[in-house]
């Protein structure tokens, strides 16, 4: 199967403290990956590397067969499309000033682009605040905004730091329903969440990242296996071995 | 509690200094310290000078009213002083609204926040000048109190009225531009007229200067000055008394409620807001970054307004001293503020910026569009309005002032000092991208800093002196110096503009990226 991503031996530090370290990752072309890990695990920072905000001291990274590099830097960010957390917009636009301009730099045509944004602010609540200014609408609201906008950008790759939270349950089914689309087209969408139970349901391939590199990759066929006596937070736990709390640490509450 | 408010707001101003920034405080208190020297010694000599023998043999003509009316227009100026520098605004809301999350009660936050308002040094100067000018002049130990319930009463007013005139001057723009423009213009007339014919107004009106003074104590300057030199008895300061303290109590109560208000209902605007052609004309003229930066500059209220006052400072002065004539100073002064006002838009547009380089770029990262042409697009926007009203500056004064000096010179010269004060401030951000100080000016108050504009307006009359000043047979020499000067910064500024794009990659990017949240 070809890989849409393959990170080998990638160093990041900042300042004298490792973030990841010797750090190696494929992720399969037209999967829904996810990533988890602990809190300062590394996944927004690998994310960081990954969507070109971010520069890294060692490793090879190839993007869509590409080696991300200098040379290659502009056609890879056409093909790629971020939701972080939190959400990066431009807080003075109105969410259809803001949508428009993302079009306008990915080219999007624009006798398609106004039904492509009309449907997808429809889609997930958001046509009332489409001329209210960014910077007064929600966390929530923010976080789909962003969403749309990189939808609109028609990627091949997606990620997403931690997409659902603040996002209402409704709005959540929605987006789960716009991924499943989106990999029928066969883009790659690499998750980053806390909320297990989705990433469970979701993601066919799911990697766990701790102490500075993956120390479990559970391709479909190993949850099968694992998942039939455990659910995936106890086997996260069982992975990431934190410390178990002496019982009486909280005894004074 | 309010020990608690004070180390917060203490530790984030330490937190902020950096070495420029400690280096500009310290400008600004030499600017203070010498603000106050001024006044109070002013207000010393306007009091004092009619009791000194020597002045009163060498000035005949200072009798007891034409004294009194150098009183009253000293204190009118004051005044107008006092109203224009006097600080409105309380600490930052953002950040001290939080400490309601932490056991602050709003009552005391605000009544705190009110408080430490009023020690602002502008305001402590100006208030303590108005004391020490008043008390002088009395003659009774029982206007004490009604001076200094006054001179309170006049901060609450003038900081009632302020904050209003702010939120007029937001709404209705134009006019007050317009307005603003009408009644300078009126005046500097006024002054042209008068400093003419000077001798002849003065002995026309010579014997009504009694009229004069009692309209000018209808004054506000005048209104201060009487509750010291005027003639009241007991009850009568007794009722001055009261009913100024319970005014000032009204009005600060008022304040306080709003403070509070403004505490717990962070202000919402329309979630509709009218969409203009503005952002559609920026982008379609000057591309998506510098067009975008643009329509940021223009959101907001502040950049309005200091394009208000770098328009009106020249509109002022230059014509006064066109009244002046030939004189050496309006030769050296007319060049230095007309080459200054471009140096100041740019200045305005590289202050936007600093504060405008936030996580914003992060998404501007991400796009396929080089980081290094987005950087640059933005850079060259900045520079291209202020290069465009300097050809326009330049090509009036050639043919509206040819007195000031030959097309070439005026060119050159020109030229020179904008191409200098671009440099300054290329380096300047390439100083705080090395520093990892991207910001010295927040996105939401980019208004200039007392103490940059101080330290501004040093380098601009500095450089001004230099490039302007009469220099007879030696002008050629200068002119050539200034012609390689600008070719070599030329060069410099055209190859070297990607040493911020590099910077801003190598040091500023992690530290925004660490700043949002990620």
């Amino acid at each position: 199967m070809n890989q849409a991503i393959q990170i080998s031996g990638l160093q990041k530090s900042y300042g004298d403290t490792d973030v990841l370290t010797d750090f190696d990752l494929s992720v399969p072309q037209g999967n829904i990956f996810g990533l988890i890990g602990p809190n300062g695990a590394g996944k927004s920072t690998l994310i960081g590397i990954l969507t070109g905000l971010l520069d890294y001291d060692e490793g090879k990274i190839v993007i869509n067969g590409r080696e991300l590099n200098e040379q290659n830097e502009l056609m890879i960010k056409h093909e790629v499309a971020s939701v972080l957390q939190p959400p990066l917009l431009f807080e003075h636009f109105s969410s259809h000033d803001f949508l428009h301009y993302i079009c306008d730099i990915y080219e999007v045509d624009s006798k398609t682009r106004q039904h492509k944004m009309d449907s997808l602010l429809e889609y997930l609540g958001l046509t009332e605040f489409e001329h209210a200014k960014i910077n007064k609408l929600s966390a929530g609201s923010r976080k789909k905004l962003s969403f749309c906008a990189a939808i609109l950008s028609d990627p091949e790759i997606l990620f997403l730091d931690e997409p659902f939270e603040s996002i209402d349950v409704i709005s959540i089914g929605r987006m789960k329903t716009i991924l499943n689309r989106l990999q029928q087209k066969g883009v790659t969408i690499i998750i980053t969440s806390h909320i297990l139970e989705i990433v469970e349901n979701l993601c066919d391939d799911i990697a766990i990242l701790h102490n500075q590199k993956i120390i479990a990759y559970l391709d479909s066929e190993t949850r099968k296996e694992l998942q039939k006596d455990a659910s995936l937070s106890e086997i996260f736990e069982s992975y990431v071995q934190v410390e178990k709390p002496k019982n009486d640490v909280l005894k004074w509450l | 509690m309010l020990r608690k408010l004070i180390y917060l707001n203490w530790s984030a101003f330490l937190n902020r200094l950096t070495n420029f920034q400690s280096f500009l405080v310290i400008g600004y208190i030499i600017f203070l310290l010498i603000l106050f020297s001024n006044l109070l010694g002013s207000a010393l000599v306007i009091v004092l000078f009619d009791q000194n023998p020597m002045v009163t043999s060498q000035l005949p003509w200072l009798t007891d009213q034409i004294h009194q009316l150098i009183i009253l227009i000293f204190a009118n100026v004051l005044w107008i002083l006092h109203f224009s520098f006097t600080s409105t605004r309380l600490l930052n809301m953002q950040e001290n609204r939080k400490l309601l999350a932490y056991g602050y009660p709003v009552k005391k936050l605000s009544w705190h926040l009110n408080l430490l308002g009023f020690f602002h040094p502008l305001n402590l100067i100006y208030n303590f000048t108005w004391l020490a000018f008043l008390l002088m002049q009395i003659q009774n130990l029982m206007y004490i109190p009604v001076v200094i319930t006054v001179v309170l009463l006049n901060y609450a007013v003038i900081y009632s009225i302020k904050h209003r005139f702010l939120k007029i001057v937001e709404k209705r723009f134009k006019i007050i531009i317009f307005s603003a423009l009408f009644l300078i213009f009126g005046t500097i007339q006024a002054i042209a007229i008068i400093s003419r014919q000077f001798e002849q107004i003065i002995v026309h009106y010579l014997p009504s200067i009694e009229i004069i003074n009692n309209y000018l104590f209808y004054t506000p300057g005048g209104l201060l000055q009487y509750t010291a030199t005027g003639s009241y008895n007991l009850p009568t300061a007794s009722a001055i008394y009261g009913f100024s303290a319970l005014l000032i109590f009204m009005i600060f109560r008022d304040h306080f409620f709003k403070t509070r208000e403004g505490l717990q209902k962070p202000v919402r605007e329309r979630n509709i807001f009218k969409r203009n052609k503005r952002w559609y004309y920026l982008k379609k003229w000057l591309g998506h970054n510098a067009g975008k930066f643009y329509y940021y500059v223009f959101s907001h209220s502040y950049n309005r307004l200091q394009l208000l006052t770098i328009a009106l400072i020249p509109a002022v002065y230059i014509p006064l001293l066109l009244q002046l004539g030939n004189s050496y100073y309006s030769a050296l002064l007319i060049p230095i503020m007309l080459a200054a006002i471009p140096v100041a838009l740019l200045a305005m547009g590289m202050a936007n910026m600093f504060g405008y380089e936030n996580k914003e770029f992060l998404l501007h990262k991400q796009f396929p569009v080089s980081f290094e042409k987005q950087l640059k697009e933005r850079f060259l926007g900045i520079i291209v309005v202020p290069l465009l009203i300097f050809y326009l500056i330049t090509t009036a004064e050639i043919i509206y002032l040819p007195q000031l000096g030959s097309v070439i010179e005026i060119y050159v010269a020109n030229t020179f000092f904008f191409v200098c004060f671009t440099l300054v401030f290329l380096w300047a951000s390439f100083y705080y991208y090395q520093q990892v100080n991207y910001s010295s000016f927040s996105f939401k108050h980019p208004i200039i800093s007392q103490k940059v504009t101080f330290m501004m307006m040093f380098l601009i009359f500095g450089l001004g002196y230099a490039v302007f000043a009469p220099l007879g047979e030696y002008q050629v020499y200068r002119l050539w110096v200034m012609g390689a000067l600008i070719i070599a910064i030329g060069i410099y500024l055209w190859r070297d503009m990607d040493l911020l794009v590099r910077a801003f990659n190598r040091h500023i990017l992690h530290k925004v990226w660490a700043n949002s949240g990620q």
